[in-house]
């Protein structure tokens, strides 16, 4: 009897496409948003995989260096990946369960790099202690060389602990602090509490956070170009290969190597691990009691290490600010502002970066929003690929991005080399996945009452779209526009070939310059940059008018 | 045009292979409060959901005054409905939540300001136009949900559940109210709840639902009184069920105790009958005239307005008894049930459904 009922239940992509029908604008919208990804996202990223020919294949799998490449990236970024991971979740645990000082300043602290491209911590490392660096050199009197495994080693793990901390925060403020209290109550204590409970529970988001953080160090350009020496990864020989031998088809070859790692840790991510977690990292904070979970002595002791991190974030961020200000840091410390003009106001770059990146974020806010909408809401045939077409790039090195791209608008009806927009598209593919998901986030978090409420009382979907969704979103919104104007701003592996001559950005101008020494106003574009992703966020606080946190992203 | 606002026919509602909603058919006439009513998850909810446009059946017609509409999307439907968690726009003021339907439908804006000012008056919600749903309380929230989809002078008006997050006093009130508006507009209302005496309350007719099926529709008193299933019978108040075997001449027996019957019972077979606590008594003898079953009393309450006993009979059976007005004294031990042979209603189900 129940076989006949099944039979006669009206689900599957024909009883969707039947509803679909009856409301035109929803459906041209579906199939305007598959256009879209057909032409941006899939047209791009097959080219790019057909652009090698097998003897590049074979090259690339036979070539020492290349192989050296492979095995050096991998090395680097599991060795920066693990020391940001222990750092930023010692970070986050002193500060979510113990009563230390300086409770409020250490995670404002910990977000100031991200306000800066990571690219900025190689620059500090150099002019610390390159090979005429302040400490090495001017302090020190030494000659030595940290160009290497080494020297990018402290870079990553500066630049990618913030990161770290941010996620492994999340995962431990959705600990009830209920179940640490529990866990007390029946006589658990110290090491044996965190090892039983907190690390327990944490543990599936902290290898979730390792995750992040390794596709994000396994795709980073700016760090081991600059501090790599000639410990070369797969992102800067893909470069090299491109710019210095103009050997495009083995620059593919060599990206798609670097997709490989990454796709891998983005399905393990997300499919995996997600359905594994006891804690949603997105999930909601959970509101407790405040517990005293740790000794005293443990308190101090991480106390110790925060304030040691804390330093050396502000010492990064301070001979930022000390070189781009005064005439030669070292030798002669008059201040002066020419770096300054000259890195800022001249040339139009932070100009450039920011309309580029100011688009962007407003594409990526309000395309992100359309589409959760429509994955979240909406039943249509393609769904299921829609979300993983959206969610795709974000485990897309930088640089194949990039790549891909002026493979695949390098000619024809859709030229658009040499261009600002192919930047903005390339940003605007980097950033759509972080304003998707947090329009996924803020959405499934509204209602679904309200929105029936709105049709019900007369209002199509586009209606209730614009009148009740977008409004009560406004917050997510905020919130993902400042976080991809910033990320834009910051990116240097997405648009490293993208840019031209005639669109050059602030970033790529703060790595070509340290690359080649002028290390002050190198680090005057940097600080020019801090300030202008300052300036844009009071600006965007004043629109907006609400309670919008840049430090809660 | 016929004499029905609303028509279900045949509706089928399949989920996940599920039969949620079965052969559901329903008329409902003009100016009719009508109820819904069933445990959770009896499909209650989706077959007012089915109305509003928020789930198309799988099988069957929808008419609303005469016109199909289980293919149109619920915006053109015009069956305000009123939702269990109210659904308020909380980045909207009052007047803007009441406001919105007709703001949508392209209503002038004078004409707006008029209706929006009846309907909150109508709810006397009237000087709170301006505030936001978060600074109101649950009732008055609730209120404003009410004058929302009033406002929209609404063919069918919808309510699910919208009294279950009110407190029990607030509830009371509002039922009352509610019924009262309805009346007074001559509004076609459906109702759902899982709540027995919101339904009894409220209703001009109430519809039995379980499992997917309509178990029995009727007044109040027919669904109180005469339940033609025994689940209805179970679930609407408190009432003892007991099997009982037909007899010849339209007789059936429980023990030594003898029925009559209008019912044309078949001799041999097994039947149900149900009957009340509150018309069961208790006497130390038997009382002529009346039916008797002698027994112990296992356990009673006292609950103030009157006492219940739990009564074990020879046959094992436990028997609910309401004692009204019961003063001071307690019975205790042996007894007799004795009850008018008139108050036990035969139930026409070849078993007690057990599950």
């Amino acid at each position: 009897m129940k076989e006949s009922n099944v039979g006669r239940e009206q689900t599957g992509w024909r009883a969707e496409l039947k509803v679909l029908l009856r409301e035109p604008p929803l459906l041209a919208s579906i199939l305007v948003v598959f256009a879209l990804f057909a032409i941006f996202i899939i047209y791009p990223f097959v080219k790019i995989l057909l652009v090698p020919t097998s003897a590049d294949w074979i090259r690339a799998v036979t070539g020492a260096e290349y192989l050296e490449a492979f095995r050096n990236t991998i090395l680097s970024s599991l060795a920066a990946t693990t020391t940001a991971i222990i750092f930023g979740f010692l970070y986050a645990y002193a500060i979510d369960s113990t009563d230390m000082p300086c409770k409020r300043f250490f995670p404002v602290l910990a977000l100031l790099p991200t306000m800066a491209p990571s690219v900025v911590t190689g620059l500090a490392f150099i002019m610390l202690f390159g090979r005429r660096g302040f400490v090495t050199w001017n302090l020190l009197h030494l000659h030595v060389d940290l160009y290497g495994p080494f020297g990018l080693w402290v870079a990553q793990t500066i630049a990618f602990f913030p990161l770290a901390y941010i996620t492994i925060s999340g995962v431990l403020k959705c600990i009830s602090p209920n179940l640490e209290l529990a866990a007390q109550n029946l006589g658990a204590r110290g090491w044996h509490l965190f090892r039983t409970v907190t690390l327990k529970l944490a543990t599936p988001g902290i290898a979730s956070a390792f995750l992040l953080v390794a596709i994000n160090s396994l795709a980073d350009f700016g760090n081991p170009m600059l501090v790599g020496g000639n410990y070369h990864v797969l992102a800067t020989e893909a470069y090299s290969e491109v710019v210095g031998a103009w050997d495009l088809p083995m620059g593919a070859t060599l990206s798609v190597f670097l997709v490989i790692p990454t796709i891998l840790v983005f399905f393990v991510q997300r499919y995996y691990l997600e359905k594994h977690s006891y804690v949603t990292v997105t999930g909601k904070p959970v509101a407790g009691l405040t517990r005293v979970t740790c000794s005293p002595m443990a308190k101090w002791m991480l106390f110790g290490f925060c304030s040691f991190l804390c330093a050396a974030i502000l010492l990064v961020i301070g001979v930022v600010i000390l070189f781009a200000f005064t005439t030669t840091f070292g030798y002669d410390y008059s201040f002066t502002l020419d770096h300054f003009i000259e890195g800022v106001l001249v040339g139009g770059v932070m100009k450039n970066s920011w309309i580029a990146s100011i688009s962007t974020a407003t594409i990526t806010t309000l395309f992100g929003i359309a589409l959760a909408f429509l994955t979240i809401r909406k039943k249509f045939p393609g769904r299921v690929i829609m979300d993983f077409l959206a969610m795709l790039p974000v485990s897309l090195p930088g640089t194949f991005i990039g790549l891909a791209l002026i493979m695949a608008f390098n000619d024809g009806v859709l030229s658009l080399t040499g261009t600002i927009y192919i930047i903005i598209l390339g940003m605007v593919l980097r950033q759509l996945p972080v304003g998707y998901r947090q329009a996924v986030a803020g959405l499934s978090q509204i209602e679904k009452s309200l929105e029936q409420a709105s049709t019900n009382l007369g209002a199509n979907s586009f209606v209730t779209f614009k009148r009740v969704v977008l409004p009560m979103l406004k917050n997510s919104l905020s919130v993902s526009f400042v976080y991809s104007f910033m990320k834009s701003m910051n990116t240097l592996s997405t648009v490293i070939f993208l840019v031209s001559p005639e669109w050059n950005l602030a970033s790529v101008n703060i790595m070509s310059l340290s690359d080649h020494g002028f290390l002050a106003t190198a680090s005057a574009t940097a600080v020019g940059m801090m300030l202008t992703i300052f300036i844009t966020f009071g600006v965007v606080k004043l629109i907006f008018r609400d309670q919008i946190n840049i430090f809660d992203l | 045009m016929s004499e029905y606002v609303l028509q279900l026919k045949n509706i089928n509602k399949y989920f996940g292979g599920n039969h949620v909603i079965n052969n559901v058919n329903l008329n409902i006439k003009k100016g009719d409060f009508v109820t819904f009513l069933g445990p959770s998850g009896c499909g209650k909810t989706t077959l007012l959901r089915m109305v509003a446009g928020f789930y198309e059946p799988d099988e069957g017609e929808i008419l609303l005054n005469d016109r199909r509409i289980e293919k149109i999307p619920p915006y053109g439907r015009n069956c305000s409905m009123v939702f269990q968690e109210y659904a308020l726009f909380p980045h909207m003021t009052v007047f803007d939540n009441v406001a919105y339907g007709l703001d949508v439908k392209g209503v002038p804006k004078n004409e707006i300001r008029e209706k929006v000012a009846a309907a909150l008056e109508m709810m006397q919600l009237q000087g709170m136009e301006n505030r936001y749903p978060n600074q109101m309380s649950g009732g008055q929230q609730q209120r404003v949900a009410v004058a929302r989809a009033l406002v929209m002078d609404p063919e069918a008006l919808l309510l699910d559940e919208p009294l279950s997050n009110l407190d029990a006093k607030l509830r009371e009130a509002v039922r009352f109210e509610l019924r009262q508006i309805q009346q007074k507009m001559g509004l076609t209302t459906i109702y759902v709840t899982h709540d027995q005496s919101e339904a009894l309350s409220m209703s001009d007719m109430i519809v039995v639902i379980r499992k997917g099926v309509i178990h029995q529709i009727g007044t109040a008193q027919e669904i109180y009184f005469e339940p033609k299933t025994t689940f209805v019978a179970d679930f609407i108040g408190t009432t003892n069920l007991f099997q009982v075997v037909a007899g010849a001449d339209q007789t059936v027996t429980y023990g030594d105790a003898r029925l009559h019957t209008e019912f044309p019972v078949k001799s041999g077979e097994t039947y149900c009958v149900s009957i009340r606590p509150e018309c069961l008594h208790l006497s130390k003898d038997p009382v002529d005239g009346e039916i008797n079953v002698e027994g112990t009393i296992r356990g009673k309450m006292f609950l103030g307005e009157k006492v219940r006993y739990f009564v074990d009979d020879k046959l094992g059976m436990e028997w609910i008894v309401d004692i009204f007005d019961p003063g001071r004294v307690l019975l205790d031990g042996e007894v007799f049930i004795h009850f008018e042979e008139e108050k036990a209603w035969l139930i026409d189900e070849r078993k007690i459904d057990k599950d």
